[in-house]
């Protein structure tokens, strides 16, 4: 079997996911750490009615900038998530269809469940769950939600994570991510490398700190203006910003370890003032 | 009688739960049988993450038959004067399901009474398990459970489907939504065998093989035999059936330190890291989980992954290490020790002052002060490194190898890594005398911090580890043989808090308590971790008794626990012990009155006299035998002096005269003898009521 392409895998669990009832929705437009802060799982997971959804989520992490120079580590990444409420007991044997789908031979290899209790603590979201090793390599998160914003859900959703850069290392047999071939023999480095350089360099050591400190305040305070005005959505793009921008503070080295519980129990209490409103005005 | 087996599949738990997990799946089991009558073998337990079987050998087919007597009525209101039965007797045996004609009467010490035999139905061993096995798997528990379905069933990790046997006959058992499991076997043991095929059941099986593995590996690649034992438990667990996997990395990677290496092979990767006389090698081992992998594959992909790993802690460590080390000292500003005590550049300014007290204590050279001092700067540094950050738990360990990069001193280096030292309850204790020093201040300063800003331990919840501390301290100093005054020390480290408070103007916090209160509250936390360190083969009076003494000096303790336990049953050991209880029992009485110094002058009878003639021959001798710490000698002297002569003065003399200037007298005498003992070796009246023969 031909190797799959960078592209090609996406476009291939669009597929797999697509035919087992779930929406494909596209990318949140805002910088964000995770898949999960995507509306279409941290809005979706309240409530009993069912939703199904999987998405790309491209990732920031600026913490994780390693200037291009490690094999593994991205301060910009590719999340495939998929979001299935309630969940169904078969969802472990699907996720490894999905890998078989993929043509990872999972006989040949081994795939071990390896415990994580897995938490977010900027969106107060936890759940219990594993990270899936294939040969000692996380390839993806796999979590039952118990709660999300602090509020224990009605039904259990299912959150799988896949880690795309990390899967098609496997599928390619390419253990430098940059080497992995996105598509017609372009590389992924050849997209992404420069910007990885670049970004590193902004994180690390230009991001303007007091503009930055600044700009939390600001997302801050407009986050709740908008909440007082009952506009959920705008309220939420605002608290993804003021998580951003307390990630780029910290990758400055601009939060000590003081500060850091504050900035964090900050974001979490918007957080959960919009999933109270979203609960409290659905339609 | 029949094999019983009960198989919770599960989606996998942490490994670290299955252990705990099959004890208590065991003792449930024990527990619940006995309870419902039902007679058994043997009960065996196996376990993956994925699975947890337990197996009960012949275990009946039906409870046991039981019969109870249900009282009733006395038998006067039961029965008339025609022995007919009263309203009162049909409506009791109506109550209990039987009819009039079976009521019995028995003769009780209350007269006799009406009585009704009950029988219990014994119910057949199917239908007891249908009702008690659900409530023996909810009863096991775990560190945190979860919910996965809409049954509000809980537990480690959803439950996948359970399979209930009963000889060849499969039970239902219904826990939340999960299904059961149906198999076709001839007996339980059948079943069992047919799963040994496929793995190696008996989790302490698999663990022993799984040594064997890796030692035979060790020892064919020429390594140190040596097995992370943790690492191997986990992996027990994580694994049904083990094949090895031996692979290497980049050795340019071993210029990462060694612990961090270790760190990110057993903790990130679950991999065994391997040594050669001590020193760790470019090697590694795996344990992986099935035959018929490609495992020519898979080992590169293991080392690759690692060297993905230890080329993030190289950047670690390069950005950790881009200026001197101690430049980053002052960042502890920024981290906070706790929120009414102060940040951690505070805390170390504290333990410079701290250990250069204890250094001048304890007479250390001006140079080894000095190094203290600075290993005081630096000892807590290594928490604001990258390394630590993503390492935890290798404080200690990188702020020895940054200081070293850093060019400070060896000694340095060591008393900084030494600081945290022990870690466990059996773990290794400082060694060098800076270490030491430096661990004791650290302790102290936590105790006298904490406790004085309202936190206690309590019950086994002791977040801060003040009992932990109070330990440490107390195996640092036996250890190292420090003779230290504790309380002149507890006295300094409340100083260096006040100071710093009055200086910061940093509020008390509301839960503060006093100074004396406070003093006094660290002496009892450290007395009660000394109990615990004294031998457990020591009688628990024998201890008190010590401990009642002055515990200012810690190695005098054991010193003198030690020597008393060594004569505790020789007769003037006795002798002495009744001379400390029978003046500690005439002194209870003046409790309130002033006792002053012996007056000469006041002593009359001829006994008083000789006790009194025979205190101030010898107690100077007494005194110097106790300052030697010749326990056994002082003990036999004073046994020798006192025990006769008291005796034959209590016999006579009646010490509470109604004079009340002779009661006072002779009550100070008793005092002086008294003390003269108990203040610096033991209260001996603590032991329980001696008797000599």
């Amino acid at each position: 079997m031909k190797k799959l392409t960078f592209q090609e895998v996406i476009e291939k669990l669009n597929k797999f996911w697509s035919d087992r009832g779930c929406l494909i929705v596209e990318p949140l437009d805002t910088e964000v750490g995770a898949g999960t802060f995507h509306p279409a799982t941290f809005f979706k997971s309240f409530g009993k009615d069912p939703w199904r959804a999987a998405y790309v989520q491209p990732s920031r992490r600026p913490c994780d900038g390693r200037y291009a120079d490690n094999p593994l580590r991205l301060q910009h990444y590719y999340q495939y998530q998929v979001i299935i409420k309630p969940t169904v007991p078969e969802i472990r044997k699907i996720y490894l269809d999905s890998l078989k789908f993929l043509g990872v031979d999972i006989k040949a290899h081994e795939v071990r469940f390896v415990e994580d209790d897995w938490e977010s603590p900027t969106l107060g979201a936890s759940g219990l769950g594993w990270e899936v090793w294939l040969d000692s390599l996380e390839i993806t998160q796999f979590t039952y939600f118990q709660q999300v914003a602090g509020i224990e859900l009605d039904l259990v959703p299912c959150e799988i994570t896949y880690g795309l850069e990390r899967i098609c290392m496997f599928i390619q047999e390419k253990f430098n991510l940059f080497d992995l071939e996105w598509h017609n023999g372009v590389a992924y480095g050849d997209i992404h490398r420069r910007q990885e350089i670049e970004y590193s360099k902004y994180n690390f050591e230009e991001a303007d700190i007091e503009i930055y400190a600044k700009m939390f305040e600001y997302f801050e305070k407009e986050a709740n203006r908008l909440a007082d005005k009952g506009l959920v959505y705008p309220a939420y793009s605002f608290v993804l910003r003021a998580s951003h921008a307390f990630n780029v503070l910290d990758a400055r080295g601009a939060v000590s370890q003081n500060e850091r519980p504050r900035y964090i129990a900050r974001v979490r209490g918007l957080a959960k003032r919009c999933a109270e409103l979203y609960l409290d005005n659905k339609p | 009688m029949k094999d019983f087996l009960l198989e919770i599949n599960v989606e996998e738990l942490p490994a670290g739960y299955v252990r705990p997990a099959l004890d208590k799946l065991k003792n449930a089991f024990i527990e619940r049988l006995k309870a419902e009558r039902m007679a058994h073998g043997d009960i065996t337990v196996f376990g993956t993450a994925a699975v947890l079987i337990c197996r009960v050998k012949d275990m009946s087919l039906k409870q046991e038959e039981l019969s109870r007597e249900i009282s009733g009525p006395p038998k006067r209101i039961a029965f008339d004067e025609n022995n007919k039965p009263t309203p009162q007797a049909i409506g009791f045996a109506k109550n209990q399901g039987s009819d009039v004609k079976d009521l019995k009467i028995k003769q009780t010490p209350k007269g006799e009474y009406v009585f009704v035999v009950r029988k219990i139905k014994s119910r057949p061993a199917k239908e007891v398990l249908q009702d008690i096995v659900p409530d023996i798997i909810k009863s096991i528990s775990f560190p945190k459970t979860m919910k996965w379905d809409d049954s509000g069933a809980r537990f480690g990790r959803p439950i996948e489907s359970i399979l209930a046997l009963l000889g060849r006959e499969n039970i239902n058992i219904k826990i939340g939504n999960a299904p059961a499991r149906l198999v076709k076997a001839a007996s339980v043991e059948a079943y069992l065998k047919k799963l040994e095929k496929s793995y190696i059941l008996d989790q302490d099986k698999r663990k022993s093989e799984i040594e064997k593995m890796i030692s035979a590996a060790q020892k064919k690649l020429g390594l140190d035999e040596y097995t992370d034992e943790n690492l191997l438990e986990e992996t027990t667990f994580l694994v049904k059936s083990p094949v090895i996997l031996a692979g290497d990395f980049d050795k340019r990677f071993l210029a990462v330190p060694k612990d961090v290496l270790a760190a990110s092979m057993s903790k990130y990767q679950r991999i065994f890291p391997l040594f050669k006389n001590g020193r760790l090698v470019n090697k590694f081992i795996a344990i992986i989980d099935g035959k018929g992998r490609d495992t020519g594959k898979m080992k590169k992909v293991y080392a690759n992954i690692l060297e993905a790993r230890l080329k993030d802690s190289l950047f670690f460590y390069d950005e950790d290490t881009r200026k001197p080390f101690s430049d980053l000292t002052p960042k502890l500003k920024d981290l906070i020790f706790h929120k009414d005590l102060g940040n951690m550049f505070e805390k170390i300014q504290r333990l410079e002052e701290l250990s250069s007290f204890i250094s001048d204590r304890l007479s250390v050279s001006a140079v080894g002060k000095e190094d203290i001092k600075r290993a005081a700067y630096l000892c807590k540094t290594d928490l604001v490194t990258q390394m630590v950050g993503e390492f935890p738990s290798l404080q200690g360990v990188m702020g020895m190898e940054y200081s070293l990069k850093s060019k400070e001193k060896e000694s340095v280096a060591i008393a900084i890594k030494e600081h945290y030292l022990p870690k466990g309850m059996d773990g290794h204790l400082p060694e060098t005398t800076e270490g030491a020093i430096l661990a004791i201040s650290d302790r102290i300063d936590n105790i006298v911090g904490l406790l004085g800003s309202g936190i206690e331990p309590k019950g086994s919840f002791d977040p801060f580890g003040i009992r932990r501390n109070s330990q440490g301290l107390i195996q640092i100093i036996k250890h190292k043989g420090f003779r230290i005054d504790l309380s002149g020390l507890i006295h300094e480290a409340i100083r260096l808090y006040n100071t710093q408070e009055q200086c910061r103007g940093r509020p008390r916090p509301p839960t503060a308590i006093s100074q004396e209160e406070l003093e006094k509250k660290v002496v009892n936390y450290i007395k009660e971790r000394l109990e615990f360190l004294t031998p457990d083969t020591m009688p628990s009076e024998l201890k008190q008794a010590v401990l009642k003494s002055d515990c200012n000096d810690i190695v005098g303790v054991f010193k003198r626990v030690k020597a008393l336990s060594g004569i505790s049953s020789e007769k003037y050991f006795l002798r002495t012990a009744k001379v400390c209880e029978r003046t500690s029992n005439i002194l209870k009485g003046a409790k309130g009155e002033k006792l002053g110094a012996v007056n000469e002058a006041l002593l009359k009878e001829a006994l008083e006299k000789d006790v009194w003639k025979a205190y101030t021959a010898n107690s100077r001798a007494i005194e110097n035998l106790i300052k030697e710490e010749k326990y056994e000698e002082a003990t036999r002297v004073y046994g020798d002096v006192f025990f006769e002569a008291l005796h034959k003065f209590f016999d006579k003399v009646f010490v509470n005269a109604e004079d009340s200037s002779l009661r006072e007298n002779r009550l100070a005498m008793m005092q002086a003898i008294n003390k003269l003992y108990t203040l610096d070796v033991a209260d001996l009246a603590l032991l329980p009521q001696i008797i000599i023969r």
